[in-house]
């Protein structure tokens, strides 16, 4: 932890949850998960549940911890530390876009099935290119196949895309409404993911519980979502950081522990600097008090640094590594893959980069709340 | 389908939660920024601009305008935002400090440069009673300038084993050597003197620091012109007798001020970064590119949106340290990777920004021609130093590995 504004209570919070995931959650474990059919051990994914990680950020009134987005952050940060697939970071992603855009208890059923342990998803693609529109009383979707982690393992599929007219739409989906268009396909990493073809799919109002929400209140739910995926990704990298540490004291070369080379040690730091940045930039999203539009740039800015460090950091550690590194046998590879398919699931490089010149360098000169 | 806009209930909801926050900026800090902008806003424009310009020309040494600008926040009581008030500091914490600084930088405006925030800290730290009492009353009045002798020619990354010898004799220590990139010398009314007392072989254990004003008969200073227009100096010193009040800690032992001083140093580097970014988006605006739609404009708006990103990670390694600071704590690697995220970056803007810029980018500053004022060019030609001053970036690297994470040397 970077130490900078983390209550005692979270402290505990984080580790509680870093002692139960590495009670269990080893290479052998994640590569024998990889070989199930679920993916997941349902045992596990209970005691998951009793722990109360799936509501820690959820109200009380649905049998949620009344905890904050900072909780739910710290437990995917150890998610992330211990490269653990599970549903539970999209059933977090799911429950914080309802509760960000909805606090009337429409949807009180599903945030307290999700408490229960009944995962949900949430389906946003980070490159828009998924949109709906109002036909008949209906919302009819439009848009290219998209991927969707754990889809196959949850119940409802909460859908946050835009509109035609700069409103967006949100959505709660029964997942075996939309089985007949998704595929199960292959992920680069651990966790599950199914391909949905919905171009043309038109879902009845009064079923899916939609609601037209604005641009900036979708937007601000889906920063707050991707928070959690950002504080996974910074969990992974400072894993990988520790681990590289030791094994470059361990391993000997030239009679002498290979951090004994300046080479190598240069590495490390650099390693250190990317996974400090990208932690620096995520707490201090997660610390915001004000909800304005500063708060969702720095929101994105730390998502964008979360998924270029955790990335940078798995491919100097493969180099230090060496083979060792590169067999199945050592966990590094699946960080090394988490690391790239965390990062790509915030879409494409080029398109978050212009948003974040939008709100980092054209809107912030107007912004009084942002300091300088 | 329902339509309502739930907008009313996010403006409750911030990205915390709402509850339990520990906001490292509080009411109390953002009161003192309104404050310390308010003040500043009110400052005689005609100083202002002329400081800003000044600082922009050769940031290291504060000449007539900055010293001039310091002398008047001095005596508005806005030197020395953390020290205590036995000091005649505001006592305020070093978070506030910290908002200070990056205010004044993003102003490009100097903020007491190393006298300031690197000697009067470690004088505080380390210095004698007697000394606090000489030195901490004037350099919070902004009298006083200080350079930095610890370079030689024959010794700058490998600092312990520096030959300028101060030789005792009676009170006094008489000292004889050459020092170089003594930046600020010119201006400076005092150096912080790195000797050799002991050995060659003592190396580190050998090395005494002492304060010695400029005018002491027997210095002499002469100037290193550099590539940017920045000047630095080389210091000669002929049998220059210094009282022995004037050594820093015990002898031999100079090497703990040395270090303290270093990372105070590595800490003081700010929102320069942001205001390069700020000259660029400027440039882009003129040229249409900033919001615009076509090949060229994304190209750099997607450079520049990552650049934003780094600009962010720099405001906030500076903050880390300031709130270990706070906290008692001494930044070391946190000390390190500031310097070093803070120099490439700001070498990273004026690069690629004039990248973006292309030929016109081979303009010299001063030429009303030159984009974005010509600040990149200049920013460029003075980026060398960024990475190696303060201690080389390779050998901050070395601290991060070995301090966080227990490397070997």
């Amino acid at each position: 932890m970077s130490g900078l504004s983390y209550t005692d209570e979270e402290r505990e919070l984080a580790a509680t949850a870093r002692s139960f995931l590495t009670s269990f959650v080893d290479n052998g474990y994640l590569n024998a998960q990889s070989e199930t059919e679920r993916g997941y051990e349902a045992g596990c994914w209970q005691r998951i549940c009793e722990l109360g990680w799936t509501g820690v950020h959820l109200p009380g009134r649905v049998g949620g911890s009344d905890g904050s987005l900072v909780d739910a952050a710290l437990i995917c940060r150890e998610v992330g530390r211990a490269a653990f697939a599970s549903p539970l970071l999209q059933t977090l992603r799911a429950g914080t876009v309802l509760t960000t855009l909805r606090s009337d208890k429409q949807h009180d059923d599903l945030l307290a099935a999700m408490v229960q342990g009944t995962p949900a998803v949430l389906l946003s693609p980070p490159d828009r290119t998924l949109v709906g529109e109002l036909a008949d009383g209906a919302l009819r979707l439009r848009g290219g196949a998209c991927l969707v982690e754990w889809y196959a393992a949850s119940e409802s599929v909460v859908l946050l895309v835009p509109g035609s007219d700069g409103a967006w739409w949100c959505a709660v989906v029964p997942r075996p409404m939309l089985d007949r268009y998704a595929t199960d396909v292959a992920s680069i990493d651990n966790e599950r993911v199914s391909r949905l073809e919905l171009d043309g799919l038109t879902v009845p109002g009064d079923v899916v519980r939609a609601a037209s929400v604005s641009s900036r209140s979708a937007r601000y739910a889906l920063a707050r979502a991707d928070l959690l995926r950002a504080s996974a990704m910074v969990g992974g990298a400072q894993e990988v950081v520790e681990r590289t540490a030791r094994y470059a004291l361990e391993r000997h070369q030239f009679g002498q522990p290979i951090g004994g080379f300046q080479a190598v040690r240069h590495h490390l730091a650099r390693m250190v600097i990317a996974a400090d940045g990208a932690e620096l930039l995520c707490d201090d999203a997660l610390h915001r008090a004000e909800t304005d539009a500063d708060e969702r740039a720095i929101a994105a800015a730390a998502l964008f640094a979360a998924g270029r460090s955790y990335t940078e950091v798995v491919l100097t550690a493969a180099q230090i590594f060496g083979g060792v590194g590169t067999t199945v046998e050592h966990v590094l590879h699946h960080h090394f893959r988490r690391a790239k398919a965390m990062q790509l699931r915030s879409g494409r490089r080029a398109n978050r980069l212009r948003e974040l010149h939008q709100s980092l360098v054209v809107e912030r000169a107007a912004r009084p709340s942002s300091l300088w | 389908l329902t339509t309502r806009d739930p907008d009313e209930n996010l403006t409750a909801l911030p990205m915390s939660g709402g509850h339990r926050v520990q906001s490292v900026i509080g009411a109390e800090q953002l009161t003192f920024l309104g404050q310390l902008r308010d003040y500043l806003d009110a400052l005689d424009p005609a100083l202002l601009e002329a400081t800003r310009a000044e600082n922009i020309a050769d940031p290291m040494q504060p000449r007539e305008h900055g010293r001039r600008f310091l002398r008047q926040l001095a005596r508005d009581g806005w030197l020395g935002v953390s020290w205590p008030t036995e000091y005649g500091g505001q006592g305020r914490s070093e978070i506030e400090h910290w908002l200070f600084a990056e205010e004044l930088y993003n102003r490009r405006l100097p903020n007491g440069l190393l006298t300031l925030n690197v000697i009067g800290p470690t004088l505080m730290l380390m210095g004698s009673p007697e000394q606090k009492a000489q030195y901490l009353p004037q350099i919070i009045k902004g009298d006083l300038v200080f350079a930095i002798g610890y370079s030689e020619p024959d010794a700058g990354s490998d600092l312990a084993s520096l030959r300028t010898r101060a030789v005792r004799d009676g009170d006094d220590y008489v000292v004889n050597g050459q020092k170089v990139w003594t930046t600020g010398a010119s201006v400076a009314t005092h150096c912080w003197l790195a000797a050799r007392t002991g050995t060659p072989e003592d190396r580190h254990r050998g090395v005494s620091l002492f304060i010695v004003p400029m005018d002491a008969p027997g210095i002499e200073v002469t100037p290193i012109v550099t590539q940017g227009g920045e000047r630095t100096t080389a210091v000669f010193f002929d049998d220059v007798r210094i009282p022995a009040s004037q050594r820093i800690v015990a002898e031999n032992d100079g090497w703990s001020a040395i270090v303290c001083a270093l990372n105070f140093e590595r800490l003081f580097y700010h929102n320069e970064p942001r205001w390069e970014l700020e000259q660029l988006a400027q440039w882009a605006e003129a040229e249409d590119l900033l919001s615009g739609d076509g090949a060229e404009a994304h190209a750099l708006q997607e450079r520049m949106g990552e650049l934003a990103v780094d600009v962010e990670i720099c405001r906030l390694f500076a903050l880390r340290g300031a709130s270990l600071l706070a906290k008692g704590a001494v930044p070391v690697a946190e000390a390190s990777a500031n310097k070093v995220w803070w120099g490439e970056l700001r070498q990273r803007i004026c690069n690629s920004g004039l990248d973006l810029i292309g030929e016109a980018g081979t303009l010299a500053h001063g030429s009303p021609y030159a984009p974005a004022h010509g600040h990149l060019e200049h920013g460029l030609q003075s980026s060398p130093v960024w990475r190696f001053g303060g201690g080389t970036n390779e050998i901050q690297l070395d601290l991060i590995a070995r301090h966080r994470l227990g490397m070997p040397r």
